[in-house]
């Protein structure tokens, strides 16, 4: 299991692992670290919207709701300060590249 | 027979309670200032400095970026002085006249109204962690092996901060003896706060423990615990080893970091939060014990005793394996994934305790170095406020011979100018300046620092400037 640290906003907010992007996000119930691709299409996950009752992100693609609390569980992290170490689904070699993913206002409360 | 049930309102001191609570726990006339820089042989007397107390606010959380604050420091010196009421400590030169000091410190007053603000002043000096790490995600066991593979605890690792400072100061000796002593709250009762955890009844795994914690104590052999080890690293250097001597000297983030254990241990419910800072700190301490025992090796030039180091290097090999093996995977497989993310907790919490008080301990040395350019920087700022060019507050203080400014610090720069008589300036350990009238210095934010005044008496201005750099422009 790769096992990555990088940081929660800003240049290189993001990892990308087996082409698949992972963000640190927040909203107003915490932190947490998820793949930034929509499991229906593989939507921009990071530039969703928070649903009215706050239990989905809402892909700007096709407006399908995902459920946070799953989204939430599947990476564990933990955040100290600015930086996020998470652990990955995959092979602890697979390559891992750094980038920038910008956020949707509805997921950068604490950014 | 019907009963009503009582209401439960969990207990809370905040305002004007907590405010006077903290008050009537620092008048114990043990806890008044020192006429001394340093505590003689009693265990018992810890500068509280009460009459500031009353202007300090501790109903609330303070950022990351204020916890070097006053506020601070006077938090972590009453919870060193609560906590430690649980242990035992007698002067080395036995109780002698310090029987009522004794009793004074365990008494049941002392240690009830300690208890009673203890809840209060954490929340106050650790509520920051709650901001600064956060844990998320299902945590499973595989994923914790992954991540404490990552960490790579065993890797020799660069200076830190702390020990760049030493090396490079203009003064290493002076820098390594305030070095040593802010491990002193930590080693002289080295694994007390371990010892809270090896208490009760529950299973394999504290008997575990409690193999780490004999360790530490030496298998019941005097010569070889721990906090003895340490005694002769401070003789050895030419500090004295009772405890609590140098209280004056230590530094907001050395008591944070001792009391942090504490403060877990004290608190059952971050049991798991403990196990994780203990495993951490158990497996890095081979590092850096093999890079502290060769900086004292070179700073003293061979002459300072650091078996306590080397004897970390050798055994905390063992209680990293031990910590991980015996208590950590156990657990989990005891008391399931759950607890995972408080070990995650613990260990990312210590990481960043030890991260800044390594920061912190530098800036204190490069403010004890400085001395000479702070001291001329008086000239420029005072003639920035003679000008009018700025108009910060002032204070008009006239004290006599003698007296002594137990030491503390403020939250912005000041501007200390003598008017009249000498004062001795004391900026850290053996680190001071004399100021005379018309001579003064500056007082870096959040610089801990003391004074003693060397004449018949004094008359001073201190100018609550808050950034100097703004006086110079």
């Amino acid at each position: 299991m790769p096992v990555v640290t990088f940081k929660v906003s800003g240049a290189d907010n993001c990892v990308r692992v087996a082409d698949l992007p992972y963000v640190y996000i927040r909203t107003e119930t915490g932190g947490s670290v998820l793949p930034a691709s929509c499991p229906h299409r593989g939507g921009p996950l990071n530039l969703a919207t928070v649903d009215a009752a706050g239990r989905r992100l809402v892909c700007p693609w096709h407006e399908r709701g995902t459920s946070l609390s799953r989204l939430r569980r599947q990476v564990p992290a933990v955040r100290s300060g600015d930086t996020v170490t998470a652990v990955l689904p995959g092979p602890a070699d697979v390559p891992v590249e750094h980038c920038h993913l910008p956020l949707s206002p509805a997921l950068a409360a604490g950014a | 027979m019907s009963h009503t049930p009582v209401p439960h309102e969990p207990f809370e001191l905040r305002g004007d309670a907590l405010r006077e609570a903290v008050l009537a726990y620092a008048a114990n006339p043990l806890y008044t200032d020192n006429e001394e820089w340093e505590n003689s042989d009693n265990p018992y007397r810890r500068q509280l400095r009460p009459q500031v107390l009353p202007y300090l606010d501790f109903d609330r959380v303070p950022g990351r970026e204020r916890i070097l604050e006053y506020s601070s420091l006077a938090a972590q010196r009453l919870l060193t002085s609560i906590y430690e009421a649980d242990l035992v400590f007698f002067p080395k030169a036995g109780l002698g006249e310090l029987a009522e000091d004794f009793r004074r410190y365990y008494s049941p007053g002392n240690r009830a109204r300690g208890e009673l603000i203890r809840p209060a002043l954490e929340r106050f000096a650790f509520g920051f962690l709650d901001e600064e790490v956060e844990v998320s995600g299902d945590w499973t066991t595989e994923g914790l092996l992954a991540y404490l593979d990552e960490l790579d605890v065993y890797a020799p690792g660069e200076p830190s901060a702390a020990e760049k400072a030493i090396r490079d100061s203009s003064d290493p000796q002076r820098a390594a003896r305030m070095w040593l002593i802010q491990f002193a709250p930590d080693f002289l009762s080295e694994a007390s706060p371990m010892a809270r955890n090896v208490l009760g009844y529950y299973g394999d795994e504290q008997s575990e423990w409690f193999k780490i914690l004999i360790d530490e104590y030496g298998y019941g052999v005097h010569e070889t615990k721990h906090s003895t080890l340490f005694e002769a690293t401070l003789e050895s250097v030419g500090l004295g080893a009772d405890l609590h001597r140098y209280w004056q000297y230590y530094l907001v983030s050395s008591l944070a970091l001792n009391n942090y254990f504490h403060y877990l241990g004290k608190n059952h419910e971050h049991f798991f939060r403990y196990v994780g800072a203990l495993y951490y700190t158990e497996s890095t301490l081979v590092d850096f014990c093999r890079r502290a025992e060769n900086l004292l090796k070179d700073v003293f030039d061979g002459s300072a005793d650091a078996r306590y180091f080397s004897e970390h290097v050798h055994i905390d090999q063992h209680h990293g394996r031990m910590a991980l093996e015996k208590l950590v995977k156990p657990l989990i497989k005891r008391h399931g994934e759950q607890i995972i993310p408080e070990i995650v907790r613990g260990i990312e919490e210590f990481r960043l305790l030890s991260t800044i008080a390594d920061e912190d301990f530098a800036t204190q040395i490069a403010w004890m170095d400085d001395a000479d350019r702070y001291k001329e920087l008086h000239d420029p700022v005072y003639e920035a406020i003679r000008e009018g060019r700025v108009t910060p507050p002032v204070a008009d203080i006239v004290e006599p011979y003698g007296e002594l400014s137990n030491t503390h610090s403020h939250e912005g720069d000041e501007l200390c100018h003598i008017v009249s008589g000498t004062m001795r300036f004391v900026s850290g350990f053996n680190s001071y300046r004399i100021l005379e009238a018309g001579e003064g210095t500056v007082i870096q934010r959040n610089r801990l620092h003391g004074a003693i005044i060397e004449s018949e008496e004094c008359v001073y201005q201190i100018f609550s400037v808050g950034d100097h750099r703004a006086c110079l422009s």
